[in-house]
C-alpha cells in the first residue's frame, strides 16, 4: 500500500514535505509486513531465545537418528554390561573408559536415556503442531462462521465454545480420553478439541471488526459472494492474532500431552514421549533423579522456547505495542 | 435478540419437562424390595439347629451339606474327599458373620462398608479415598489387640510409602519398591522385614482369543521369553524364576517337569508350524499396581513387549487398566494376553492350581481343560502327600503342555517398619496380624499398604488389600499362624475328621460375641458359608457378587445360574 501511494501521487520536486524523512526511511529499506515483523522480532531479546531453542529443537527431531546413539526402544539388557537405571556415564566427565558411555544415564528399562529424550523431541513436535492445526482449522472456521454470520449461528457456536470453556482444559481432555479411550492418537484428538474454544473466540473477535471496514463494503459493492470475502478477504487480515495464539497453544498443548501421558492417559509405553517417561520413573525421584530430571526439563525447555517466541510474536504483531517498543530501546 | 429469548424458554420448558420426567421415573424405579429373605429362623431362645443341603452330588461342586448339629457343633459333608480342608476354610473369604446382621443388610449394601465380626479390632469409620479407622475390641475372646486404634492407609507410589513412614507419619509400609531396600536397611529408624516369596507372576494367556487357541502359539510363548532376565534385571534380591505355577516351597508345588528352557530358536519354528511366521498383533494388559509379585508393572510389561517383538516377532500394544476393572475384565475372559500374579492364601497346591485351573476357576483363561482338572480333582481328594504329589506332577506337566500361563517369578518382597514397632512381621501369606503389634507408649498404629479396599466384606474380594484390612476385623473357624503358614483353632476349638476325609466336624469356642453384641453360634457358620455355596440364596449378593474364592476353592455354586 504504501509503495502504491508514493507512486501515485509523487511530491513536488523540491517542496519540502512533513513525510520526506520517513519516505526516505522506507525506501532505503524494502519494507513488506513481514519484513517489519522479523525486524522488530529480531529486537526482542526473549524472541531471539525462543527462536534458538525451538530451532535446535527441531534440528534435534529432524536429526534424531543421527545424534542419538540408540534407536529409542533398544533394550541394552546382554548387549552391554549396563543395570537398570544406572547413572549416566560422560568419558569427559571422569567416567571410566571402560564402561560405555551414557549422556544421561539407564531408564528403569535397560534403554539408553540420551536416545530416548533425542527421540522423544520428534513426539513433542508432533504432537504440539498435530494438535493445534487441528485445532486452528476447526476453529477458525467456526469462529469465522459465526462472526461473520453472526445472529443465531453465532449464539449457537459462541454458546457451545463457551461451556468448552467451561471445564478445566486438562480435565476435559481426560474425560474425553476416557470416552475415545488411552493413547497417543486419542490424547491429541482430546487436546485439540479442548483448545477450538480459544481460536474460534481469537477469530470470531478479529472477522467482526473487520467486516466492518471500508474495503470490505467495497468488495461486497463490487458483487463479492459471501464465500469469497470471508476467506480472501477477512480471514487473511485476521491472521495476526492467529499466529500468536496457535505458537503459545503448541505450549500448552505440549504440557497438556505430557500431563496425559504422565497420568498414562496418552502416548503408551514404549513410545519415548517425555511425560510418559517422567511417569514411569515417579516413584524413582530419590533413587534415580536423573531418570525424572533429563526429561522434565526436555519439557520446561520446549515450552519455554514455544513461550518466548509466542511472546515477541504478539509483541512484534502488535503495531501500537511495536512503536513503543523500538522508541523505548 | 428476540429469538435467543425464545430459544432461552424453549430450553426451559424442557429442562422442566426433563425434570418431571426423571422424577417420575424415580418414584417408579423404587419398586418395594423382592420377598424378604426366609432362610434362618430366628435363634433367641431355643437353638434351631440349620442345615443347608444339596441334594446330591451331580451339581459339580464338593460340598454336600452344612449342619449346625447343636449350638456349637458344626458339621460339613463332602462329595469328595478333601485333604486341605481346614487349610480352606481357614481362609478369609470364609469369614463367619452374624447371622442376623447378614438378613439385615441384605446380604450386601451396608455389609460391604461396615463388616460386623468377632475379630480384635472393629470398624469405626470407612473415610473412602483416605483412611479406615479400627479400634480395638474389647470384648475379643483371645488376646486383646495391644494397640487402641489401628489406622490402614494406602498410596500406591512405592516413593510415598518410603517417604511418610520416614517423616514419622505411618508405623508401617508394605511392598517398599525395588531401588529402595538398599535405602531402607541403611536407615537405623527403620527395620526391613523380606517377605518369602509365596507367589508366583504370571502371563495368562486366553485360549478363546485367537491366535491363542492354538496350541502351538500358546508353547511359543511359553519358550520365547526370557524369564531369567525379567527376574535379574526387575525383581529384587530373594526373588526366582518360577520353575512351576506354584512355588516350591508349597507341599507338591514343584512336582513334574520345570518348565521350558529359554529357547527363542524352537518358538520361532513352533509358530511357523501354527502359521504365524511374521508373528501377529495382540494386546498385553496389566494393572498398574505394585505386588510382591510383580514389584515393577509397567517396567515389566515393557520388558515383555520388548521381547515378544525381538524374540517372536508379536507386536503387543500395552494396555494399562484399572485395578478392579482389570480383575473383572480378566475373570470374564475378555483379556488376551495378562499379567497377572497370585500370593498364596493357604499353604496348599490347591490355593494355587484349584483356583486358576480347576473346574470351577474363572473364564480368565478361557476354556478349561478337562485333563487338568481331572488330575486336580484327584489329588485334591486324597489325603498322602505321596500319592497327591503323583497327581500335582500329571497335572503340573499338562499345565506346561496346553501353556494357559507362563509362570515368570516367584517375587520377593519386602516391608519395613519403624524400628521402635514391637511384633512386626512379614507373613508369607500376605496377612500380617496388627493386634500384636505396638510402639510401647503410642495408641495408634498406622499401617500404609499399596490400595484401597474395594469392599469389607471379603466372601467377595479376592485382593488381598482388601483381605488383609477385613482379616483384622472378621475370623474364620480356623486361621493361620502368625507369620507363618500353620492352621491354628480360632473361632472353632477343635476339629475331627472322618477316616476318608468327606464328614468334618469343627468345635465351636463359646461365649464369643459379634461387634454388634449378638452371640456367636453354629447357624451363623452354617448362614456365612450357605450365603456363599447357594448362588440362589437370597443373600448371595455381596459386592458385585462373584464370591470368587468359593468356586475356586469348593467348585460350582449350588444352583449356580445356568450360562
Amino acid at each position: 500500500m504504501a509503495t502504491a501511494d508514493s507512486t501515485a501521487s509523487p511530491a513536488p520536486a523540491g517542496a519540502p514535505s512533513p513525510l520526506a524523512g520517513a519516505e526516505g526511511l522506507r525506501t532505503a529499506a524494502p519494507s513488506t509486513p513481514l519484513y517489519d515483523t522479523w525486524r522488530r522480532l529480531r529486537r526482542r531479546r526473549s524472541a531471539i531465545y525462543g527462536m534458538a531453542i525451538l530451532g535446535a529443537l527441531i534440528l534435534v527431531a529432524l536429526f534424531a537418528p543421527v545424534i542419538a546413539p540408540y534407536a529409542p526402544n533398544t533394550v541394552l539388557i546382554g548387549v552391554e554390561p549396563v543395570r537398570p537405571r544406572d547413572n549416566p556415564c560422560i568419558h569427559l566427565l571422569g567416567c571410566p573408559a571402560d564402561q560405555p558411555q551414557h549422556l544421561l544415564g539407564i531408564d528403569g528399562n535397560v534403554r539408553d536415556l540420551f536416545s530416548r529424550v533425542v527421540y522423544g523431541a520428534q513426539v513433542s513436535l508432533f504432537i504440539g503442531i498435530s494438535t493445534v492445526s487441528f485445532a486452528i482449522v476447526i476453529g477458525v472456521l467456526l469462529g469465522a462462521l459465526a462472526g461473520y454470520a453472526g445472529g443465531w449461528a453465532d449464539n449457537v457456536i459462541m454458546r457451545l465454545m463457551d461451556v468448552l470453556l467451561a471445564f478445566p482444559a486438562l480435565l476435559l481432555a481426560i474425560a474425553i480420553v476416557s470416552v475415545l479411550g488411552p493413547g497417543l492418537r486419542n490424547a491429541l484428538i482430546a487436546i485439540g478439541i479442548v483448545s477450538i474454544p480459544a481460536y474460534a473466540r481469537v477469530v470470531r473477535a478479529s472477522v467482526l471488526s473487520i467486516k466492518e471496514q471500508d474495503f470490505i463494503a467495497a468488495s461486497r459493492a463490487l458483487g463479492a459472494s459471501p464465500w469469497h470475502i470471508l476467506f480472501l478477504r477477512v480471514l487473511p487480515n485476521a491472521l495476526t492474532p492467529l499466529i500468536v495464539q496457535g505458537t503459545l497453544g503448541i505450549a500448552s498443548a505440549i504440557l497438556d500431552a505430557a500431563a496425559l501421558s504422565f497420568l498414562g492417559l496418552g502416548a503408551q509405553p514404549p513410545t519415548p514421549e517425555w511425560g510418559s517417561m517422567l511417569g514411569q520413573e515417579r516413584n524413582q525421584v530419590f533413587t534415580a533423579p536423573h531418570l525424572v530430571f533429563f526429561p522434565g526439563v526436555a519439557i520446561m525447555l520446549t515450552v519455554l522456547g514455544f513461550n518466548l517466541l509466542g511472546d515477541g510474536l504478539r509483541d512484534a504483531l502488535d503495531p501500537r505495542l511495536a512503536q513503543v517498543g523500538i522508541k523505548i530501546r | 435478540m428476540k429469538r435467543s429469548h425464545s430459544l432461552m424458554r424453549l430450553a426451559g420448558i424442557l429442562l422442566m419437562a426433563a425434570l418431571v420426567i426423571s422424577a417420575c421415573g424415580g418414584a417408579a424405579t423404587a419398586v418395594p424390595p423382592t420377598t424378604a429373605p426366609t432362610q434362618a429362623p430366628p435363634t433367641e431362645v431355643a437353638f434351631a439347629p440349620l442345615t443347608y443341603e444339596a441334594p446330591d452330588c451331580d451339581y459339580g461342586g464338593n460340598f454336600r451339606s452344612m449342619e449346625a448339629v447343636d449350638r456349637y457343633t458344626v458339621k460339613f459333608t463332602l462329595c469328595n474327599p478333601d485333604v486341605a480342608f481346614p487349610s480352606k476354610i481357614a481362609f478369609s473369604a470364609f469369614a463367619i458373620n452374624d447371622s442376623d446382621y447378614l438378613e439385615s443388610t441384605g446380604g450386601g449394601g451396608t455389609l460391604v462398608e461396615s463388616p460386623n465380626g468377632t475379630g480384635p479390632y472393629k470398624i469405626q469409620e470407612w473415610v473412602r479415598g483416605d483412611h479406615i479407622t479400627m479400634v480395638r475390641n474389647d470384648d475379643y475372646w483371645g488376646e486383646a489387640a495391644l494397640t487402641e486404634t489401628l489406622i490402614f492407609r494406602w498410596s500406591s507410589e512405592a516413593a510415598q510409602r518410603l517417604l511418610e513412614l520416614q517423616a514419622g507419619q505411618v508405623d508401617g509400609i508394605d511392598n517398599i519398591g525395588t531401588d529402595d531396600f538398599e535405602v531402607v536397611e541403611n536407615d537405623p529408624n527403620l527395620a526391613l522385614y523380606p517377605r518369602p516369596a509365596l507367589n508366583v507372576f504370571y502371563l495368562g494367556i486366553n485360549n478363546t482369543v485367537a491366535p491363542f487357541d492354538n496350541e502351538n502359539v500358546r508353547q511359543a510363548l511359553a519358550m520365547g521369553i526370557d524369564r531369567q532376565r525379567i527376574v535379574d534385571n526387575f525383581y529384587p534380591g530373594g526373588s526366582t524364576v518360577a520353575s512351576h505355577f506354584t512355588p516350591c516351597s508349597i507341599p507338591g508345588g514343584c512336582e513334574g517337569e520345570p518348565w521350558y528352557e529359554f529357547d527363542p530358536e524352537a518358538a520361532r519354528t513352533l509358530l511357523e508350524e501354527a502359521g504365524f511366521p511374521d508373528g501377529f498383533e495382540t494386546t498385553l494388559s496389566y494393572r498398574d499396581v505394585v505386588r510382591g509379585y510383580l514389584p515393577q508393572p509397567s517396567v515389566v510389561a515393557q520388558d515383555l513387549q520388548a521381547q515378544l517383538a525381538e524374540n517372536l516377532n508379536i507386536t503387543a500394544e500395552i494396555v494399562v487398566m484399572e485395578s478392579g476393572a482389570f480383575i473383572d475384565a480378566a475373570d470374564r475372559g475378555e483379556l488376551s494376553l495378562h499379567l497377572l500374579g497370585w500370593g498364596a492364601d493357604y499353604p496348599d497346591a490347591t490355593n494355587f492350581l484349584d483356583y486358576h485351573f480347576g473346574a470351577g476357576a474363572s473364564a480368565q483363561f478361557g476354556d478349561g481343560f478337562p485333563d487338568i482338572q481331572e488330575a486336580l480333582q484327584t489329588a485334591g481328594s486324597l489325603s498322602d502327600q505321596a500319592e497327591r504329589n503323583v497327581h500335582y506332577a500329571e497335572a503340573n506337566n499338562l499345565i506346561k503342555l496346553h501353556v494357559p500361563v507362563v509362570p515368570i517369578a516367584n517375587g520377593g518382597s519386602g516391608l519395613a517398619f519403624k524400628a521402635t514397632v514391637e511384633g512386626a512381621h512379614a507373613s508369607p501369606l500376605s496377612n500380617e496380624t496388627f493386634r500384636v503389634m505396638q510402639i510401647p507408649g503410642q495408641d495408634t498404629f498406622v499401617w500404609m499398604q499399596n490400595g484401597e479396599p474395594a469392599g469389607l466384606y471379603c466372601p467377595d474380594e479376592s485382593d488381598g488389600e482388601a483381605l488383609r484390612a477385613c482379616e483384622q476385623i472378621n475370623e474364620s473357624l480356623l486361621s493361620y499362624e502368625i507369620g507363618g503358614t500353620a492352621v491354628e483353632p480360632s473361632l472353632a476349638q477343635s476339629y475331627e475328621a472322618n477316616d476318608d476325609l468327606t464328614e468334618w466336624t469343627f468345635h465351636l469356642r463359646e461365649g464369643v460375641k459379634f461387634h454388634n453384641g449378638a452371640d456367636f453360634d453354629a447357624n451363623d457358620v452354617v448362614t456365612s458359608l450357605a450365603v456363599q455355596w447357594d448362588a440362589a440364596h437370597p443373600l448371595h449378593v455381596g459386592r458385585d457378587g462373584s464370591f470368587t474364592y468359593w468356586p475356586g476353592l469348593f467348585g460350582p455354586f449350588l444352583n449356580a445360574p445356568a450360562e
